[in-house]
């Protein structure tokens, strides 16, 4: 199971490679040229001191050679310097593009599904594991490549001047493998090992902070401050035993390039001393040999890239996974018109997840510019209806009509232009109080702006704050109280200024005098408007008002508050159960 | 007293681990140096040999090239073990520290920031510190140590190449790194600023989806999200450019280097100052001085986010507590009868106040009822009482002032159910023994049964093994506080505080619930804090209302229903 997970991981880093297949090319071919000018430079310096040393030449004869190891040298630096250009480009360029699909994909997901994750996990895994992606792919996949054709170029250079040299390091070349296939796995398992260990550990840790308060309350705090004392030093010790095989085989493969660039020095050194050989090969093919087990020995680093990407792609495909629902045809084919329209729904049924079937058979009318509230035991249905008329909830069956539209008909994004939303749970975005009133409308003024807070009782909070609109409202800024919280909402609905006006308990959170007086203004601003709204307190609602009673997802009973409150009705016994409360 | 000293000081226990890892890697590189120098020396002699000249000595630097050899692998690994044995001794010293720094502070100084993101700030931070002696100053220190013994070694052959050779080091190995982390630091320091941004983007963009959708927003949203990764990859662009530069020029020293080498050497031979194999050692020299500078650029440019974190780090552990324990805490008096008297309390410093001068008694052995809307002050009174926040006016167990007791054995007196209660990452029975680490099973089984999980745990396979998930997750949310119940009932503690324990249970598992904890409570004072009328009855002799901080209203249990319906009806 976890390796096909891992499977299935390792493919989609793949496939975001696709983008940035031409940097990785240009980055691998830098890194490939860069290995030639390598064996350019360790034959100029052969030849010079060759030459100085057994020619007995002069800088006048050399300094040609001397300024060419200079030149080949800044041609090298510059090409190092464009392959990590290319290369950490395509790590960047993957890392927005994965952020983009991401953005996209939570959008297509829409509001039902982002507000049954747990946001920490989740956010950690969008931010902090994405970012481990960009060395796969800045590091690993282009020295993957590179240690196939550093060596070959190398052994190649050596070979057409010091053929013996190169059968050496070729009878090595393919021992190292081996070696670097025997020592590597077990590198490789021990590492993850003590990888996934770290995080564990490291996961414990957070877990004993984040239940602090209940540690402390049962007097377990001090226990566990030593419990975390006690394994950060038994993983000490774990680690340890665990890390000697790894640096072990570690050792056997350096151990083993070194014994290899021996017997190439012992052999140039002996057929040097017996004349078989001359000076400047045999400096060459010593100058190189260690060059030929470089690039394979850094692979060992890049490992630990892959293996973070890895995990973090793990927890991106889950999420790139989750099935989309087919989206609303987006087509406006009507234009609706601006004034108040009507709303009527039709046998809607609709499920959600595991709650199964919410709505069952629905049918509704609220006619234009008039207001119709829905009552009911919590889990009847009543947000979910809601979230129906938004277009949140797909319908299995049914229709809802606006002017005698149909919702599909009418696109989804000219119909919720119409719309102006009050939630139960209203989100409070990190930025300031304005940017949380821009965001509903970015082309308010400043005197609807105004006009807003006041209706929302919220001019006189405001006006105490140093920092007035500004303050910063969210993650780190000053919370508001609940209630505040709840003016902010409403004047965020406010200034939408749309004709269809959806509430859900829009005085909840607040203190009976400021409830009356928000009630006062919702009512002025709702009048020419369609108001559809959900109200949890039973025991305000006005004899005059139109209400229908949502129970298990069906209508039990419509009428107004006088009409339905008899005796025996669904209605009355939600009555009797408020004033309980 | 700065960042670097409180650092050092907190590795200190682990120094000679620490000097005994540069040391060694002073030791390897040393040998790699060496290992070049002498091949080179010892090939060209040997060349000279078979061109001609007198016989060598070449037992001496053979043996000293499988000496270097040697040295060199096995310097390596006892490097790297030594070394990450420092390490991770850091590490485990680091986070108890941290973690002591941090008891006294939840949840009050701790509760400025949102939890999920203090913890993968917290979390992203320690690893950077942990790093930072093995990717910092390890490397910086044997970079110095062996460029010192490179430019002793390179005296000795050519005082000319020496001189040359010090500012080339200097250049590339202090110069290109301190400068390339002081050009950085500011877009280290946004890159940071905008995770944390990005961070927060996110959770908006989750939790404040349904608005963005309704508002027809989603698109402006995406667009500021678009930027600001632009933004903060543009801040990366930079740094990496910065750090390919900084890689090419030290690669370009190190040619350069050599190239000084064979035309200082050249010169030198010219003048007959210096033999055929003293100048194979310089150009070998030359070529391995720069080896240990390589790590330099990358070590350095991560010295902006390790000054960031040791900041935000010591700036956590430097809060000052809420609630500080007495100098001397007085004696704990026998009796557990609770009063409080004109109590106010707030969650922050500058914040509203949620208790707003609040009496109440709660003498040894009343069954009590706390009842009122969500934001009354019902949780912050068991707040108040698990001394996890500060209060006014006077508040007193056994006539003994709560704020002159131990904060600890005012625990032992009071056990609280939280009104969300934290489970651990552990089995049900590691989740239970935090209260009593002692417990038996049969204990552990009996409380479970009190907090009606009896048939619950006889449907587990895996029986007190079961494990529980991070914060609970395979359990229900009524399970969940059930268990912590279940683990309050542990401390047999004279006074017991819900905190809405029937979030979550049906009603007749809410009665069935009270009735056995009725029984179980039957001489110990309780305060049940709920919203939920139903079934309390069962449970408790008295409700109190609490309305904006204080209790409006107080009497039997018998008819309070009732009589509270008829008043509203009456209002209405």
């Amino acid at each position: 199971m976890a390796s096909t997970e891992q499977g299935a991981a390792a493919d989609w880093l793949r496939q975001q490679a696709q983008p940035v297949r031409r940097l990785l090319r240009n980055a691998i071919s830098y890194g490939a040229a860069q290995s030639v000018l390598v064996c350019a430079i360790a034959w100029l310096v052969a030849q010079v001191l060759a030459q100085a040393i057994f020619a007995h030449a002069g800088l006048a004869d050399l300094r040609w050679s001397i300024l060419g190891v200079v030149l080949l040298v800044l041609l090298r630096a510059a090409l190092l310097y464009r392959q990590r250009a290319c290369s950490d480009a395509a790590g960047r360029v993957v890392t927005q593009n994965v952020q983009r699909g991401l953005r996209e994909r939570l959008r297509q997901l829409g509001p039902r599904w982002s507000a049954g994750q747990f946001a920490g996990d989740l956010v950690t895994r969008l931010v902090d594991g994405v970012d481990t992606l960009a060395p796969y792919y800045a590091g690993y996949l282009p020295q993957a490549a590179l240690a196939g054709l550093i060596p070959a170029v190398v052994l190649l250079a050596v070979g057409l001047r010091e053929p013996w040299s190169a059968l050496v390091l070729l009878l090595c070349a393919p021992l190292l493998p081996v070696f670097l296939i025997l020592a590597g796995r077990a590198a490789a398992e021990a590492s993850t090992r003590r990888w996934l260990r770290l995080r564990r550990l490291g996961a414990r840790f957070m877990d004993a902070v984040s239940g602090l308060s209940t540690l402390r309350l049962y007097r377990a705090a001090e226990r566990e401050h030593e419990r975390v004392l006690a394994a950060g030093e038994a993983y000490r010790k774990d680690t340890m035993a665990v890390l000697r095989v790894a640096f072990l085989s570690a050792l056997v493969m350096e151990f083993f390039a070194t014994c290899s660039i021996a017997i190439v020095a012992v052999m140039v050194g002996f057929r040097l001393m017996s004349g078989h050989l001359g000076f400047a090969q045999g400096m060459f093919a010593l100058l190189l040999a260690p060059e030929f087990f470089l690039p394979l020995r850094a692979m060992g680093t890049q490992r630990h890239a892959r293996m973070e990407a890895v995990a973090a792609a793990e927890g991106l495909v889950e999420i790139l996974a989750v099935p989309v629902a087919a989206p609303l045809v987006a087509t406006p084919a009507v234009t609706l018109k601006t004034a108040a329209p009507g709303l009527v729904l039709r046998g809607v049924h609709a499920s959600q997840g595991e709650s199964g079937e919410v709505l069952r058979g629905i049918d509704l009318a609220v006619p234009a510019g008039s207001r119709l509230t829905l009552v009911g035991p919590s889990g009847g249905g009543k947000s979910s209806l809601l979230a129906a008329v938004m277009g949140l909830l797909p319908l299995e069956s049914g229709d809802i009509e606006i002017d005698g539209h149909a919702l599909q008909a009418a696109g989804l994004s000219t119909w919720r232009a119409q719309i102006t939303w009050l939630p139960q749970r209203p989100h409070v975005f990190n930025g300031s109080l304005r940017d949380n009133l821009l965001l509903a409308r970015p082309d308010a003024d400043e005197v609807s702006i105004a006009r807003v807070l006041r209706m929302a009782s919220l001019d006189q909070v405001v006006a105490k704050l140093p920092l007035g609109l500004d303050t910063p409202l969210g993650e780190r800024g000053l919370g508001l109280s609940g209630g505040e919280l709840q003016r902010l909402a409403i004047a965020r609905m406010c200034l939408r200024d749309a004709p269809v006006l959806l509430w859900d308990e829009p005085t909840q959170h607040l203190d009976t005098a400021t409830a009356t007086q928000i009630e006062h203004q919702l009512d002025q601003f709702a009048r020419g408007r369609t108001v559809l709204r959900v109200a949890h307190r039973v025991r305000d609602l006005g004899p005059q008002e139109a209400v229908a009673v949502l129970v298990g997802g069906k209508i039990v009973e419509q009428g107004t508050v006088a009409q339905l409150r008899q005796p025996g009705t669904a209605f009355a016994a939600l009555l009797q159960e408020d004033l309980r409360a | 007293m700065n960042w670097q000293r409180r650092l050092y000081e907190l590795m200190q226990p682990q120094r000679g681990r620490m000097l005994a890892a540069l040391g060694l890697s002073l030791l390897a590189s040393t040998a790699g140096i060496g290992l070049m120098a002498v091949s080179g020396h010892f090939i060209a002699s040997m060349a000279l040999v078979g061109a001609g000249a007198a016989a060598i000595n070449y037992y001496t630097p053979a043996a000293l090239v499988r000496l270097f050899a040697i040295l060199r692998t096995g310097g390596r690994y006892a490097e790297r073990l030594c070394g990450h044995d420092a390490t991770l001794s850091i590490l485990a010293r680091l986070r108890g520290w941290l973690f002591g720094r941090l008891i006294p502070l939840a949840p009050a100084a701790l509760a400025q920031q949102r939890g999920a993101q203090l913890l993968s700030r917290l979390r992203a931070d320690i690893d950077t510190l942990e790093q930072s002696y093995l990717g910092l100053w390890l490397p910086s220190a044997v970079a110095a140590c062996s460029a010192l013994v490179v430019l002793i070694v390179a005296a000795c052959w050519s005082g000319w190449f020496a001189l040359l050779l010090l500012p080339l080091l200097l250049f590339a190995g202090a110069w290109l790194p301190w400068r390339l982390q002081a050009v950085h630091a500011d877009d280290a320091a946004q890159i940071d600023r905008d995770a944390e941004a990005l961070r927060a983007a996110w959770a908006d963009a989750l939790a404040g989806r349904a608005e963005l959708t309704m508002w027809g927003a989603e698109d402006a949203f995406d667009a500021r999200m678009e930027e600001l990764t632009a933004q903060r990859e543009a801040a990366r662009a930079r740094t990496q450019r910065g750090l390919a530069r900084a890689d090419a020029m030290l690669a370009a020293c190190s040619g350069i280097a050599l190239s000084l080498a064979l035309l200082i050497g050249v010169l030198a031979m010219q003048q007959r100052h210096l033999d055929g194999p003293g100048l194979a050692l310089l150009a070998m020299l030359a070529m391995a001085a720069f080896e240990p500078l390589l790590p330099l650029p990358l070590a350095w440019s991560r010295l902006a986010a390790i000054k960031a974190a040791a900041q935000r780090v010591f700036e956590l552990a430097d809060r000052t507590p809420a609630v500080l324990d007495p100098a001397a805490p007085a004696p704990m008096p026998q009796a557990s009868d609770l009063h409080l008297r004109e109590v106010w309390m707030r969650h922050a410093q500058h914040g509203e106040w949620a208790l707003r001068g609040l009496n109440l008694d709660l003498a040894a052995g009343t069954h009590l009822a706390l009842v009122g809307a969500s934001g009354a002050g019902k949780s912050s009174l068991a707040q108040l009482l698990g001394r996890l926040y500060p209060y006014q006016g006077s508040v007193t167990l056994g006539g003994m002032a709560l704020d002159q007791l131990c904060a600890d054995d005012v625990r032992e007196r009071l056990a609280i159910v939280e009104q969300t209660p934290y489970l651990f990452d552990a089995s049900l029975r590691d989740n239970l023994r935090i209260a009593a680490p002692n417990a038996e099973d049969t204990t552990l089984r009996r409380v479970l049964a009190v907090a009606q999980l009896d048939e619950f745990l006889r449907e587990l396979p895996n029986g007190l093994d079961t494990w529980v998930g991070a914060n609970g997750v395979n359990l229900s949310g009524g399970e969940a506080r059930r268990l912590a119940i279940a683990r309050a009932l542990l401390v047999d503690a004279p006074v017991l505080v819900l905190d809405e324990p029937s979030e979550g249970l049906d009603a007749l598992t809410t009665v069935a619930l009270y009735k056995a904890l009725a029984v179980e409570t039957q001489d110990r004072s309780v305060l049940l804090i709920t919203h939920r009328l139903g079934g309390i009855a069962a449970l408790v002799d008295e409700v109190a209302v609490i309305e904006q901080g204080r209790i409006v209203t107080r009497r039997a249990v018998e008819g309070f229903a009732a009589q509270t319906t008829d008043n509203l009806r009456d209002a209405g």
